[in-house]
């Protein structure tokens, strides 16, 4: 099957890239760490209520430490977009008949990898400093996590093309970012705030991710939040390749 | 009606047509362009920075759609079959296209497996590359660290990479040293006698005068003027007057408004050290230049019939000079074709 086979070997070209700068690999680790090791001890100290029980802040905090991750090694793809067009790779590439789509997916499955493999160090990591592992929902998590970075790598490569400058790129990831992690409650549950501040997280969907990702680290696979977290997320991941497939179609530079 | 064979059509565009939106403006890039390249020549493609060269070739080369017309490409609808044409014809643009953080050997293996050879394949073909190209010394480096030369024989390598029947080159001999260039002249003319069309966009007058065996300028998105290039140089051949004025040079530009005021004369532009005229008709004309020499005094080392060179066919064409038309164009030296002497 040509399109699996353009895939695979687009995305090792981009795997291969990766592995050249281990720079990118170093502090897509450290960042993590760093939020366990700085962020935890806080998060400790304000722990007690019913939102946020004692005992068990790394179990709330780590499946957000994981969609943090998984957000940022999708939502970096773009970078890489605008510095392929600007020497002419994407062009090449186009001229060849190589499918749209398996150009998008070789770099879409690269941002995942360059999710799955730091996630599953962190959560190593974390299991030693307390973190409760149930195993079957920490494999699902994974799985849910990869649609979200997929949904940002593709989501950032077609505002890549379609933008064309990396300071307008990085003037529209920074703007969406902050709301969009906030508001997804990633690093404290959205349940400790006001009301309103609730009604606009479910405007996000991002906020679905963290709800089913929280409910699968503490191993209840089966719930409604789980459904429709794995619902929402693949259908951003859907839409967004859709998108970015068409970028790679019309890309003008 | 007599039956003439003519040779295939590699390339043939009818009524392209291609504008852009530039701050809520549309901007015509294309208007109204017919082209038509016989196959297994090499075609140049002149004309200033601007005038839609590069949007041409982005509709060839299926990258970019057109608004309307139409066009074929080694026997394919570029429109209705873009997959077709991009399997028959390489491409190298101006950017380059090498993937910098991949080794020339990768970049070559991926190339070819993404035009659908086994991998067995590909590692022969792109040994042949290595070979063809000169790129042994650094085929195992990491492209990034190549100088411009190198880099440029890799693209062009890439371009050619599963032997297509049409060659799409978007100036490929900008950036390069004499040297690197005229090894990429050698190589376009190797590719040509091997069978191959080879279409390539330039702004360098010499480029597209020593390399093409027919060409076409273009000027504001239309095709002006097409033919070999002795052929459309001989259109003006009667048409071209140098005056060489014996004065320091900034006595050129006075007399090049003085001269430019003469009912026959139908442009001028200032080269070298003289001024070409481009007029209707030398014979009548010369005797007009010589007399507004006279009346003004300014003393003239030598007045010559000259030989048109493709920037005269430009100038006819459009009232401009090429090398004005676009911007700085900052080509290499180019070659002089002598004028015929008359002392003044």
């Amino acid at each position: 099957m040509t399109f699996a086979l353009q895939s695979g070997l687009l995305f090792r070209r981009k795997l291969l890239e990766t592995l050249r700068q281990p720079v990118w690999i170093i502090t897509g680790l450290s960042t993590p760490l760093l939020y366990l090791a700085l962020f935890e001890p806080l998060l400790r100290s304000v722990a007690g209520g019913p939102s946020l029980p004692a005992g068990h802040v790394l179990n709330v905090f780590v499946p957000g430490i994981l969609a943090l991750m998984a957000f940022g090694a999708g939502m970096g793809a773009g970078w890489v977009v605008i510095w392929e067009l600007d020497s002419g790779v994407i062009e090449r590439l186009r001229v060849t008949p190589a499918s749209r789509f398996a150009l998008l997916l070789g770099a879409v499955l690269r941002d995942v990898a360059m999710f799955v493999v730091p996630g599953i160090v962190v959560i190593g990591i974390a299991i030693g400093f307390g973190f409760t592992a149930h195993w079957d929902g920490l494999a699902l998590i994974l799985v849910l996590l990869a649609l979200l970075t997929a949904a940002c790598s593709a989501t950032s490569a077609a505002l890549g093309i379609s933008l064309k400058q990396i300071g307008s790129l990085a003037a529209v990831v920074t703007g969406v970012q902050l709301p969009l992690t906030l508001l997804s409650g990633i690093l404290l549950p959205l349940s400790l705030g006001p009301d309103w501040l609730r009604v606009l997280g479910h405007l996000n969907p991002m906020y679905y991710t963290v709800q089913a990702a929280r409910d699968l680290a503490a191993g209840t696979i089966t719930t409604t939040a789980v459904g429709t977290g794995f619902l929402v997320t693949g259908a951003a991941a859907a839409l967004a390749m859709w998108w970015g497939t068409r970028s790679y179609q019309r890309a003008m530079t | 009606m007599p039956v003439t064979e003519s040779p295939p059509v590699a390339i043939q565009a009818l009524g392209l047509r291609k504008s852009f939106r530039v701050k809520d403006q549309a901007v015509e890039a294309v208007s109204g362009l017919d082209l038509t390249v016989a196959a297994g020549q090499i075609f140049g493609f002149l004309g200033p920075n601007g005038a839609g060269k590069t949007t041409t070739l982005r509709i060839l080369t299926t990258l970019l759609p057109a608004d309307a017309g139409q066009a074929f490409v080694a026997g394919a609808d570029v429109m209705r079959n873009p997959q077709q044409v991009r399997r028959r014809i390489g491409y190298v643009g101006q950017l380059g296209g090498a993937d910098g953080s991949a080794t020339g050997l990768e970049n070559l293996l991926l190339q070819a497996r993404l035009y659908g050879m086994t991998a067995a394949a590909a590692a022969s073909r792109a040994e042949e590359l290595i070979e063809l190209f000169d790129l042994r010394a650094f085929a195992g480096r990491i492209v990034r660290s190549y100088s411009g030369g190198q880099r440029r024989r890799l693209e062009v390598a890439l371009g050619i990479l599963h032997r297509p029947q049409v060659l799409f080159l978007d100036e490929p001999t900008t950036g390069l040293d004499p040297q690197n260039r005229a090894n990429l002249w050698n190589q376009v003319r190797h590719l040509r006698d091997g069978g191959t069309t080879v279409f390539l966009t330039t702004h360098y007058l010499d480029e597209a005068d020593q390399l093409s065996d027919r060409l076409a300028i273009i000027d504001r998105g239309r095709v002006i003027a097409e033919g070999t290039p002795a052929q459309l140089k001989q259109r003006y051949s009667g048409d071209t007057i140098s005056i060489t004025p014996s004065g320091p040079p900034d006595s050129l530009e006075s007399l090049e408004r003085e001269l430019a005021g003469i009912p026959l004369v139908r442009s001028t532009r200032i080269e070298d050290g003289s001024i070409r005229l481009a007029v209707t008709d030398a014979t009548r004309s010369m005797a007009a230049v010589f007399a507004a020499l006279a009346g003004s005094g300014i003393a003239v080392r030598a007045a010559a019939l000259a030989q048109p060179s493709l920037d005269d066919v430009f100038l006819h064409e459009t009232g401009r000079s090429l090398r004005d038309a676009g911007g700085p164009t900052g080509g290499p030296a180019t070659e002089r074709p002598a004028g015929e002497q008359v002392a003044a």
